[in-house]
């Protein structure tokens, strides 16, 4: 392991605490405080992962998290991004993508090949003859992709937590703290956001003077400022994942999504360092500026031993100076400008004897002959922009530091709609204009020097406690003058080689060339140039490379980069885990009052909307023969079921017939109170979409039943019926107050009469579809005289607190009569053999009341219910198909299924909705939809089950089963 | 090694040739204008020209080639819906796609991967059987599978029935494929320009002109411009163009987002789709995992993304697939749709003289592309309404026939 | 995630909220013609611009009107509905004639199906497979 820098480098390193882990099956050690990446780095391991086309070998190039140099597999996870990755103990990294070895990738022969791919490559060629295509996209699969995903990885514990603030400042640098601070100081309360592990941002590793001091000396301040002020909670190690409408904004702390509201946000992201473009730009041993500086002053790890560093601006003079201060020898300093204005860093590089070639560019580095890194570098004079002199001076070195000027880290901005211009003579871009509620310091929109940055930061700061409705207090001091460095014209950082390359995009391999050789075939707009050449689609979403792109593409089609435009910033800013977005799994499960009940009888529980109902009790490999005992049980003895589940709504008030007249098809006007009906819903296209019982409760009170999944949207309709139509009418979910059991069969009223004294349930007192209110083994009850499943039956509806304690009751007054519970497909069954219909099941999202043989639940003489008049319009216009029965022998026959298709002569007429062995009447039942002309019963009709056979059935008329209803009325 | 890619690997030069053409000046009139640069418009010209021999065409887009609804979706291609009328139309899409990257001449990356749609209730199993039955009857490759041979299909699925809405079979549709969305607009647009087709993008339509209830030409930000015939094909501002000619769409705008995680190592061969979860995933060529799920909850003339929708998307794909929670989502975005009553598109004949329209396509326009293309071509040069196409009329919501896909709308596309 | 500002509630997640349509006429169904029935049940303005629209907050069921731009999705106010329906609505006494005989009218009355039970889908899984939301939302793809 190579010895660290001393002290006050490795600023981030706990040194008492070594941490081992391993890379490749073989293991090194770091420092907690240490990331994959810089660990490594420490450890001279310089290749971390191969790039996605070629199969390049790819090191650290920001070190700052944001490029797919560094994504590894750490564990089942793939696609971390090593300078990212916290270190910790045990870790188990590897490379991504190669076969073979990291160093050795037999795959880096498509680099070799390059000239036979080029971007786009597949849209030209692979698909003559046809068949070929197939092959050749099973092997281009194979080789794609980079991490691999762990299937057998346990689910990880991801949660979430909201929060609220008036300020949230996202970045820390600089800028962040001074708007921090400021903000705080008026009152507001403050969310202060970093991606790093400590706050600082630039000044963690940056050098803005000769003398390498102020940036830690200011640090220190701001920071330390930021950290004893109360109002400021300081959330380091944290992403902010973009920005949603309302200032609603996901920042994500290890294994916690927060899903934070802010009042006013402020954006001090700063700048994202660019990358110069020439030959082999890409190796290991090329990086940026900054990245080189936080080895040194974040890890304290010497980036190389002899450099070269080449740049845009001034940041490559306070790097080199940071460089020869490590100890690594700086063989020369490239400056693209020619005009470089002089300045502190400047001095003391010249100072230190660096020599500088001004008006140079990078034109080559030259890989080493063994071994993945750089062994020199070539450098000639520009000519012209992206043009070089053929003569070039070459220097020896293991390092080649670059920075091509900064970028707005703006993609917060941009997703919030602030307008971006590009201001060709500094060659970058600028906001122009920002939303309320969204302020931006520092940097990123185009601050300068220290002081100009932190009073910039005071600005926001103040401005955004002000839109957050505090007192802010008057507005702060402008930076002093003299601090800020002249501003530079920008220079043009990229210069293709005749012999390629010359990287714009590392994640995809995308070539100056490539762009350019697109822009001729015509993919000339600045989308379709992205995704012909996927520059900027990869990981790390074109930070580094769309700006160069839109460049190339500006300057072959004769255009500003502005008239060229950009591409748009999507969320997540960065790359989010698929475990943060989910969270925990909050599905929320009703259960009915007597669920336990259930459970304890050995129910199997099913689904039905949000709750879960009973489909049958005992053991699962009896599933048939107990569903058809329990039915049995019905039609000779007595059962219960709950039915709690069933909608339930109160309609009150001098209107409520009026308006259950216009809601449901039938009439209710002269329905007598102590009775029910049936109730039959359409929708304003006149279809089918839920029934029910009305109880007349009284001359104003209905008590209506809905379906389990349909009643929240029948109650939401109503409303909103009744929002426009303004009856004095008032409309209540009783769903949940309510549990509901249905005791039916030919024993039922004597139990009843063991458990009621409050009730004439005789036939003549209590007669069908009567509705009664008294009680039930004490406890209050409506009763509601019904049939559904075709035999003397009771609903009662009790308070959801007393559910249980009916069911028990009703259990233990029936031991005697045979009693035992029901299921839902007992239910479905016994319903079958009276022919009723289950809305959703035996209709579907266009059938018609008359299509559904419901005609008869239609009100004749009304002026109106709900989709009256599409109700009307359709009868017109005659069925096309109607819901008829079908029955077929018991034995000896294929049972259709549901939705198996009725077919005559090759057509398809109908299908099957429903059907059942009915034991009870040893005979295959059914409801099917069928042409118009296929209804008559007697009527034949071919059904084609599994396996494509043909299986006849005879439509039947309905009800299958005691067609006069004496036993339901009994 | 294909013949093509070793030429331009060993040229000196490279041969680069100009295969999406400059935007033309702007002609006076034009047979044919259409409306709408995006896949089906583009595949219209193409087939009007190669098909037709109506070569005076010009395509107007207000934005960049294929910007649209082309370039959002997530590009997946079946056939087994539930009306024989719908069956029957994507079916002679698939057919069309098949063969598309060799009549075009340019790889399209058409991927047979297998379309799974996930049962999570009898209800959806029935809805299944339904689907399968339907699409069997009409020669589509289309069964219904239990959780068995499904767990044995697609070994990566969890099976447990300790989830919320544990998976009790799908409907397996094996033809199901994917396509390269970008390359299908710009092989149909360099192929149209080669027969004479003019592209006109960043180009928009400010209005219609008609006169005695026949179309004559349109006005363009660059101009007007006469026409004899003219169509609209342009998801998610159908019922604004319509608009401009004059009439009223059944249609609501709502936007649609997806989502792709980091590029991984091919794992998932099929595409996995839950109607009743609400997502849909598969694995692209480049081994992004492509995501989406249902439409947004309200109406709007607006691609911007939202985190609820990614927060309710992953929660469901890891009850599906809980191994994923360590994967990294990259990028998400949104596009705009056109939703209709009956889950059904609206094309053929307007209220308009020798004005077509090509719309409603909700979240399935990508895989209509070349059959709405090719009959809308035939429509327009032979003005009768192709029988593939006559049940899609926008005259049936007049009189309540409408299509019975909404039967099973949400089950996945 | 948007807010909306509830009249009854105050500012909530938009999520809460069901968007149920723009505030247009009905037209009266006894009165209107064929085609001014179909175009009301089934042609959308679908605005590009201000709306003013139905919305509903699902956990307490409350309905109000919110004018929005559908554009850039700003809403510029919400109010209570009784703002616009102040008046009673009440329809005319049946003005069509009778509609035609369904194609096989019961001789009696059924019997009336009694209450539901099992009438509910057994698994309606809303807003998906056969169940019948009011709006239904498209898995997209």
């Amino acid at each position: 392991m190579m010895e660290r820098l001393p002290e006050p480098a490795g600023l981030l390193l706990d040194r008492s605490e070594p941490v081992a882990f391993s890379f490749e099956g073989r293991r090194y050690q770091g420092f907690r405080g240490d990331t994959v990446a810089s660990a490594l780095a420490a450890n001279d391991v310089t290749v971390l992962s191969r790039s996605f086309k070629y199969h390049r070998a790819r090191g650290i190039h920001s070190l700052s998290g944001l490029d797919a140099n560094t994504l590894v597999q750490v564990g089942p996870a793939p696609n971390r991004f090593a300078d990212r990755e916290p270190l910790a103990a045990g870790l188990v990294v590897t490379g991504q993508n190669y076969w073979g070895t990291l160093r050795h990738d037999r795959m880096a022969v498509f680099g070799l090949l390059h000239r036979f791919f080029p971007a786009g490559f597949y849209y030209k060629a692979f698909y003559k003859p046809r068949w070929t295509w197939p092959l050749w996209a099973r092997m281009i699969r194979r080789i794609a992709g980079l991490g691999s995903v762990d299937t057998a990885a346990p689910h990880g514990y991801f949660d979430k937590q909201y929060l609220f603030c008036d300020v949230l400042v996202v970045g820390g640098g600089a800028a962040g703290l001074a708007a921090a601070s400021q903000a705080a100081a008026a009152g507001a309360e403050v969310v202060l956001v970093d991606e790093n592990a400590a706050l600082g941002g630039a000044l963690l590793h940056g050098r803005f003077d000769a003398g390498g001091v102020r940036t830690a000396d200011t640090r220190t301040a701001l920071a330390g400022e930021v950290e004893a002020d109360e109002r400021i909670s300081v959330m380091t190690e944290t992403a902010c994942l973009g920005w949603y409408a309302d200032n609603w904004l996901p920042l994500v702390r290890g294994n916690r999504l927060y899903k934070l509201r802010t009042k006013a946000l402020v954006v001090a992201t700063g700048c994202l360092e660019q990358p110069l473009v020439f030959r082999n730009n890409d190796l290991p041993g090329v990086m940026l500026a900054s990245a080189a500086q936080r080895l040194i002053k974040l890890y304290g790890v010497r980036p190389g031993r002899r450099a070269v560093v080449a740049t845009a601006s001034d940041d490559g003079y306070g790097a080199a100076l940071d460089l020869l201060d490590a100890g690594v020898e700086v063989a020369a300093v490239v400056d693209l400008r020619t005009d470089a204005p002089r300045s502190g860093v400047g001095d003391a590089l010249a100072a230190r004897r660096v020599p500088v070639h001004a008006g140079a560019a990078p034109w080559e580095a030259v890989p080493q002959r063994k071994g993945p890194g750089i062994a020199r570098v070539r450098v000639a004079k520009i000519v012209e922009d992206g043009v070089c002199a053929p003569t070039v001076d070459s220097f020896t070195c293991d390092l080649l530091v670059v920075s091509g000027g900064q970028a707005p880290a703006a993609a917060l901005l941009r997703q919030a709609g602030a307008a971006i211009a590009y201001d060709s003579r500094r060659q970058t871009t600028r906001i122009d204009a920002l939303p309320a509620g969204v302020f931006a310091a520092g940097g990123v929109v185009g601050a300068a020097g220290l002081d100009g940055v932190i009073a910039d930061g005071r600005r926001a700061g103040w401005q955004a406690a002000a839109h957050a409705g505090l007192d802010a207090g008057p507005e702060p001091a402008a930076a002093p003058d003299g601090d800020a460095p002249a501003t530079a014209k920008g220079v043009w950082p990229i210069f293709p080689h005749p012999d390629h390359k010359a990287f714009v995009d590392f994640d995809e391999d995308v070539q100056v060339h490539d762009l350019e050789d697109a822009i001729a075939e015509g993919y000339d707009h600045v989308e379709l140039l992205k995704r012909f050449t996927t520059n900027g689609m990869g990981p790390s979403q074109g930070r580094h490379s769309s700006l160069n792109a839109v460049r190339v593409l500006a300057r072959a089609t004769a255009r500003s980069v502005d008239e060229t435009g950009a591409t748009t910033v999507r969320q997540p800013i960065v790359p989010v885990t698929m475990g943060h977005l989910a969270g925990r799994s909050f599905e929320p499960v009703r259960y009915t009052a007597m669920h336990f009940r259930h459970l304890e009888a050995g129910a199997t529980m099913m689904p039905a909307g949000l709750w879960l109902r009973p489909e049958y009790y005992g053991e699962p490999a009896r599933r048939q023969a107990l569903i058809r005992e329990e039915a049995k049980n019905v039609r000779d003895n007595v059962g219960i079921i709950d039915v709690s589940t069933l909608g339930g709504l109160d309609v009150r008030g001098p209107d409520a017939a009026e308006f259950m007249n216009r809601m449901y098809t039938f009439a209710y006007l002269k329905q007598p109170v102590g009775r029910s009906r049936y109730v039959l819903m359409t929708d304003l296209g006149g279809v089918v979409v839920d029934d029910g019982v009305a109880c007349r409760m009284h001359e104003d009170h209905f008590y209506v039943t809905a379906t389990t999944s349909g009643v929240d949207n029948v109650y939401r309709e109503m409303l909103w019926y009744n929002a426009q139509w303004r009856l004095k009418v008032d409309v209540s979910n009783v769903t949940a107050a309510l549990a509901g059991v249905n005791i039916a069969g030919p024993n039922c009223r004597a139990v009843l009469e063991t458990l009621c004294d409050d009730v004439d349930i005789s036939p003549e007192g209590f007669p069908y579809m009567g509705v009664r209110e008294g009680h039930v083994a004490g406890i209050p009850a409506l009763f509601l005289r019904v049939g559904f499943v075709g035999e003397l039956g009771y609903e009662l509806h009790v308070p959801a607190s007393q559910g249980e304690a009916l069911w028990d009751a009703l259990l233990e007054a029936g031991r005697a009569h045979g009693i035992r519970p029901f299921g839902v497909e007992a239910q479905r069954l016994l319903r079958l053999e009276k022919g009723h219909i289950i809305i959703g099941q035996d209709t579907d999202g266009l059938t018609t009341p008359h299509e559904a043989d419901m005609a008869w639940a239609l009100a004749k003489k009304k002026p109106f219910h709900v989709g009256i008049r599409s109700v009307r319009m359709q009868a017109e216009k005659g069925l096309t198909r109607r819901l008829v029965g079908f029955e077929m022998p018991g034995v000896g026959v294929e049972q259709p299924k549901e939705c198996h298709l009725v077919i005559r002569e090759g057509e398809i007429t109908g299908r099957v909705t429903s059907v059942a062995y009915s034991p009870n009447l040893d005979r295959i039942i059914g409801l099917a939809y069928v042409a118009p002309d296929q209804g008559e019963p007697g009527t034949r009709i071919e059904i084609r089950v599994d396996g494509g056979r043909m299986v006849s059935a005879t439509v039947a008329k309905l009800p299958f089963f005691d067609p006069d209803g004496a036993r339901q009325e009994l | 090694m294909a013949f093509g890619l070793l030429k331009y690997g060993l040229s000196r030069r490279r041969p680069v040739k100009r295969f999406l053409s400059a935007r033309p000046e702007l002609r006076p009139s034009y047979d044919v204008a259409i409306i709408g640069g995006g896949g089906h418009g583009l595949a219209t010209a193409y087939y009007l020209a190669a098909k037709h021999g109506v070569r005076n065409v010009a395509v107007f887009d207000k934005g960049w080639l294929g910007g649209g609804n082309t370039g959002r979706n997530t590009a997946i291609i079946r056939s087994n819906y539930l009306t024989p009328e719908g069956v029957a139309f994507y079916e002679e899409s698939m057919r069309l796609y098949r063969g598309l990257s060799e009549e075009l001449d340019f790889n399209i990356l058409y991927s047979e991967r297998g379309h799974f749609t996930l049962a999570h209730s009898d209800a959806a199993m029935r809805t299944s059987r339904w689907r399968a039955e339907v699409n069997k009857h009409l020669g589509v490759d289309s069964e219904v599978v239990g959780r068995e041979e499904l767990a044995r299909l697609v070994p990566l699925l969890n099976m447990s029935d300790e989830v919320r809405h544990p998976v009790l079979g799908a409907l397996y549709h094996p033809p199901g494929a994917l396509a390269r969305h970008d390359a299908v607009a710009w092989a149909y647009a360099g192929r149209a320009q080669e027969l004479g087709v003019e592209i006109h993008t960043e180009t928009e339509v400010t209005g219609i002109n008609v006169e005695n209830g026949r179309v004559t030409g349109l006005e363009t930000t660059r101009g007007p411009v006469a026409c004899g015939k003219a169509m609209q094909a342009v998801a998610g501002l159908s019922g604004q163009v319509a608009r401009l000619a004059g009439f009223t769409l059944p249609i609501r705008t709502v936007p649609l987002q997806a989502c792709v995680s980091l590029p991984l190592k091919p794992f998932l061969d099929p595409i996995i789709v839950s109607g009743s979860l609400h997502v849909y995933i598969s694995q692209s060529d480049r081994g992004e995992l492509v995501m989406g799920g249902a439409t947004d909850p309200y109406p709007r003339y607006q691609t911007s993304s939202t985190l609820d929708f990614m927060e309710g998307l992953m929660a469901h794909i890891l009850e599906l697939f809980p191994f994923m929670s360590d994967v990294p989502v990259l990028r998400q975005w949104a596009g705009m749709t056109d939703m209709t009553p009956d889950f059904a598109p609206v094309m053929g004949l307007t209220p308009v003289e020798n004005y077509y329209i090509d719309s409603g396509w909700g979240t399935w326009g990508f895989k209509a592309t070349p059959v709405c293309g090719n009959r809308m071509a035939e429509l327009i040069a032979t003005g009768r309404v192709p029988e593939l196409i006559q049940s899609f009329h926008l005259d049936r919501f007049r009189d309540f026939s409408l299509m019975g896909e909404k039967g099973a709308a949400s089950v996945g596309h | 995630m948007k807010i909306m500002p509830c009249p009854l509630n105050g500012p909530r997640n938009i999520q809460e909220f069901i968007c149920a349509g723009p505030v247009e006429p009905h037209p009266d169904p006894s009165r209107c013609s064929d085609d001014e029935w179909a175009e009301f049940v089934w042609l959308e303005e679908n605005l590009a611009g201000v709306v003013r629209e139905w919305w509903c907050h699902a956990a307490t069921s409350y309905w109000f009107i919110a004018e929005r731009n559908t554009v850039t999705d700003e809403i510029l106010a919400t109010y209570p509905a009784d703002r616009v329906f102040s008046e009673r609505v009440d329809f005319a006494p049946l003005a069509l004639p009778e509609p035609p005989a369904p194609p096989e009218p019961p001789k009696a009355p059924a019997p009336p199906p009694p209450a539901e039970a099992a009438a509910d889908t057994p698994a309606g899984d809303a807003p998906s497979d056969d169940a019948l939301p009011l709006a239904p939302k498209e898995t997209g793809g």
